[in-house]
C-alpha cells in the first residue's frame, strides 16, 4: 500500500481525535499491562527460582541411581558412597563452585514431653552457608560454629511446635539406613525462618558429623550438591558432570534443580495461566473497544466509501485505509504504550512498596517489575495484531458496500 | 459512439412489489455532447446515470461504453473502468474532508497509481481549469458550496474521462452558482470536448444544455436536440419522437 493511503489513514484519525485518543488510550493500557504483568511474573520467577535453589543448596545434585523414583523411606537407605571422592569430580569443572554433601533423614525432634515429625538435613556449616539461605534465615540464635558438635537448628514452626528456642537441647530420633533406632541430643544453636511454611514447620539441620553418626553413615551421602557460578549453563553443567561421572565409573545420576522443584513449576504454571487469562481479557477489551471505533469510522463515513468506490477505488484499498489506520492506532499505541511502561516501571521500582509473602511463603518482599525486553515485543505484536483483527471486519464491510446504496446513506 | 443504450432495465424489487427503476431505454451519445437527464423525481434519472456509471448492473439490455460492452465486465473490471474512463460530480460535493482541494483532485489520479508527482500537476491544473488555483491548499470545510462544487468537477475531469456524468449537480447551490457551474461545464465541454450528461429537474438548467432526454417512469420518452453540439443526436429507437428546440 502506498504511502499517500497511510497519510489518509493517519489524517482520519486525527480528525476524530477524541475517539482515537480514547481507543489509542485502551491500547497504551493493555500494553503497559502486558509489560507490567510480564515483568512481575518474570520477576517473581527469578526470585522463586533462587529461593528454590538456595533451598536445595545448588542447581545440580549427584544421587544414587537407585534412589530415584522411590519413596523419601525407602531412598533414605540409599547412600552415595565417597562423597569426597564426587565433590572432587564435580569440581573439576571451572563453572563450579563447591560440592557438599547432605544427608537427608526424618524422624521426631523431642523437647520434654513434646515431640513433632521433622524432615532432616546433615551438612556441612562452611559449604551451606555459602550456598543455601539457611544462614540468611536465621531468626534467632546464630547458624553453626563447630563442623563436628552436635548442634542443631530447626525451623521456626517445627521450633514452636516442641517449644524450643537458642541454648536448649533436644533429642533428635530418626531410623538409620539398616532400621536401627538411634537419637543424639544436640544443642540448639538457632531458631530458621524459612520463606515455605511447610517446610518451616518441619525443617531441621544437622551438621554432617552429627548426622552421619547418627545415621551410621560416615563419607555417605544422600546427595551431593553442585553449586553452579551465576551465569553458568544448567544443562550443560549437567551433562559434564554426567559424562566425567561415566568417566571416573561412578555410578551416580545427575539431576537439575529444576528436576525437584515441583513447587516452582507449579507456581509458574499457575502464573502462566493467570498471565495467558489477563491477556485474552485484555485482548478482548481491546478487540471490543477498537471494533466499535472502527465500525463506527465505517458508519460515519458511509458516504466517503461510496464516492471512493464510485470513482473506481479498487475495494482492496478501501479494506486496506481501515486496516491501516488499525495498524497506525496498534502501533502507536503500542509506542506510547512502551514510553508508559518504563516510566511507570521506573516509578513502581523506586516506590519500593512491600508485597504479601508468596504462596506458601512466610516471607513478603518489596515489588519489583522486571524489564523483559520479549514482554515489549510480545505487547508490541499482540496490540497491533489485535487492532489488526479488530479492524478487519469493519474493513471488510467497507470494501464491500454497494456505492449506489453508500452515496445514498444518510 | 460513446454510450450505447439498447433496451436498458433495472427493475427493483420490494416484497411482492415491482418498482421500475429505468424500462427499455434506448439512445446513444456520442463523443463531446452536452447532454441532460431530464425529469421529475422519480422517474429514473438517478438509476440511469448509475448504470451508465457502471455503478449499479442492470437486469436487461445491452450498454456499451467507449466501445466496451460493459456486460463482460466484472466487479474490478467495472472499477478500472470508472477510474480510467469516467468521471463523476455527485449532488453534494463528496469530497473527502481530511484532504485538500489538490489532494481531493489528485485522488481520482493516485487510485490510478500514477506518481505523485505527475498526480498533484494535474491536479493543480484541473484546479485551474475551473478558477480554483489559488485554493488548492484548502480542505472543503474551509469552501463555499460552489467551490466545493469545483473542486468536484476538477476531481471528474482531472482523469481526462470522455465521459462526466453528474446526477443533479446543482441540487444543493443556488441559482447563481448553479449557473456558473453549468458556464463550467459549457467551458470544459467546449475546449477538452469532454461528453457531460447530468440529470436536472430545473428548467434553467436544461436550458442550458445542448441535448435532452427527458423521462418519466423509467422511461425515455423524448429526445430533443436543443443547441449546438459536435455532433447529430443519434436516432434514439426507444424514445419518443422529438425535434430541434431552443
Amino acid at each position: 500500500m502506498s504511502l499517500r493511503w497511510w497519510r489518509l489513514a493517519a489524517r482520519n484519525l486525527l480528525r476524530h481525535r477524541r475517539r482515537t485518543a480514547l481507543t489509542g488510550s485502551i491500547v497504551v493500557v493493555g500494553f503497559v499491562a502486558t509489560t507490567m504483568t510480564a515483568g512481575f511474573v518474570a520477576q517473581t520467577f527469578r526470585s522463586l527460582a533462587e529461593v528454590t535453589i538456595r533451598g536445595l543448596g545448588g542447581q545440580l545434585r549427584i544421587v544414587n541411581p537407585d534412589a530415584l523414583g522411590k519413596t523419601d523411606e525407602e531412598a533414605m537407605g540409599l547412600l552415595l558412597d565417597d562423597w569426597e571422592g564426587l565433590a572432587r569430580i564435580a569440581r573439576e569443572d571451572p563453572n563450579v563452585v563447591q560440592a557438599m554433601p547432605r544427608l537427608t533423614f526424618f524422624g521426631l525432634a523431642v523437647k520434654g514431653e513434646k515431640s513433632a515429625a521433622y524432615l532432616g538435613t546433615g551438612t556441612v556449616p562452611a559449604l551451606e552457608k555459602r550456598a543455601s539461605l539457611t544462614a540468611d534465615s536465621v531468626a534467632s540464635g546464630s547458624f553453626f560454629a563447630d563442623p563436628r558438635a552436635d548442634d542443631v537448628m530447626l525451623g521456626g514452626g517445627l521450633a514452636r511446635a516442641i517449644g524450643a528456642g537458642p541454648g536448649d537441647l533436644v533429642t533428635v530420633m530418626t531410623t538409620t539406613p539398616d532400621g536401627g533406632l538411634n537419637a543424639v541430643d544436640a544443642n540448639v544453636t538457632a531458631v530458621l525462618r524459612y520463606p515455605i511454611k511447610e517446610v518451616d514447620d518441619r525443617l531441621l539441620f544437622l551438621t554432617y558429623e552429627s548426622a552421619a553418626r547418627l545415621l551410621k553413615a560416615e563419607g555417605k551421602a544422600s546427595a551431593v550438591v553442585v553449586l553452579l557460578r551465576d551465569g553458568a549453563d544448567l544443562e550443560t553443567a549437567a551433562s559434564g558432570l554426567r559424562e566425567r561421572l561415566a568417566r571416573a565409573g561412578r555410578r551416580a545420576s545427575v539431576k537439575t534443580w529444576l528436576d525437584s522443584a515441583a513447587f516452582y513449576k507449579q507456581v509458574q504454571l499457575l502464573y502462566a495461566a493467570i498471565f495467558l487469562f489477563t491477556g485474552l481479557v485484555l485482548a478482548t477489551v481491546v478487540v471490543l473497544a477498537a471494533a466499535n471505533t472502527m465500525t463506527m469510522a465505517v458508519f460515519e463515513r458511509t458516504r466517503e466509501i461510496g464516492t471512493l468506490l464510485a470513482i473506481g477505488t479498487d475495494r482492496r484499498d478501501v479494506r486496506r485505509l481501515f486496516l491501516a489506520e488499525g495498524a497506525i492506532l496498534g502501533v502507536g499505541g503500542s509506542l506510547l504504550g512502551g514510553a508508559a511502561s518504563l516510566l511507570l516501571r521506573a516509578a513502581l521500582n523506586a516506590a519500593r512498596l512491600p508485597l504479601p509473602p508468596p504462596p506458601g511463603g512466610t516471607v513478603g518482599g518489596v515489588l519489583h517489575v522486571d524489564l523483559i525486553p520479549l514482554a515489549y515485543l510480545i505487547g508490541f505484536a499482540l496490540m497491533t495484531a489485535t487492532l489488526l483483527a479488530a479492524s478487519w471486519w469493519p474493513a471488510r464491510r467497507a470494501a464491500r458496500l454497494d456505492p449506489v446504496k453508500a452515496l445514498a446513506h444518510v | 459512439m460513446l454510450v450505447r443504450v439498447a433496451g436498458l432495465s433495472r427493475i427493483y424489487t420490494s416484497g411482492e412489489e415491482r418498482v421500475v427503476g429505468i424500462e427499455g431505454a434506448t439512445f446513444d451519445v456520442a463523443a463531446g455532447e452536452l447532454a441532460v437527464l431530464e425529469g421529475p423525481s422519480g422517474s429514473g434519472k438517478t438509476t440511469l446515470l448509475n448504470l451508465l456509471g457502471l455503478l449499479d448492473t442492470p437486469d436487461a439490455g445491452t450498454l456499451v461504453l467507449d466501445g466496451v460492452d460493459t456486460a463482460g465486465l466484472d466487479d474490478r473490471g467495472r472499477a478500472r473502468f470508472r477510474r480510467e474512463r469516467l468521471g463523476f460530480v455527485f449532488q453534494a460535493h463528496q469530497l473527502v474532508p481530511v484532504l485538500s482541494a489538490e489532494e481531493n483532485v489528485a485522488l481520482a489520479l493516485w487510485i490510478r497509481g500514477l506518481p505523485e508527482a505527475e498526480c498533484r500537476a494535474r491536479a493543480r491544473e484541473a484546479l485551474a481549469a475551473v478558477g480554483l488555483a489559488d485554493q488548492a491548499g484548502r480542505r472543503p470545510d474551509a469552501l463555499s458550496g460552489g467551490q466545493r462544487q469545483r473542486v468536484a468537477v476538477a476531481r471528474a475531469i482531472v482523469g481526462r474521462p470522455a465521459l462526466v456524468l453528474a446526477d443533479e449537480p446543482t441540487a444543493s447551490l443556488d441559482s447563481e452558482t448553479g449557473r456558473r457551474l453549468l458556464d463550467l461545464f459549457e467551458e470544459l465541454h467546449t475546449q477538452r470536448g469532454t461528453a457531460f450528461l447530468f440529470s436536472s429537474h430545473d428548467p434553467a438548467i436544461v436550458a442550458r444544455a445542448h441535448r435532452r432526454l427527458r423521462l418519466r417512469d423509467g422511461r425515455v420518452v423524448e429526445d430533443v436536440r436543443l443547441g449546438p453540439s459536435t455532433g447529430p443526436a443519434a436516432p434514439s429507437p426507444g424514445a419518443a419522437p422529438g425535434g430541434a428546440g431552443a
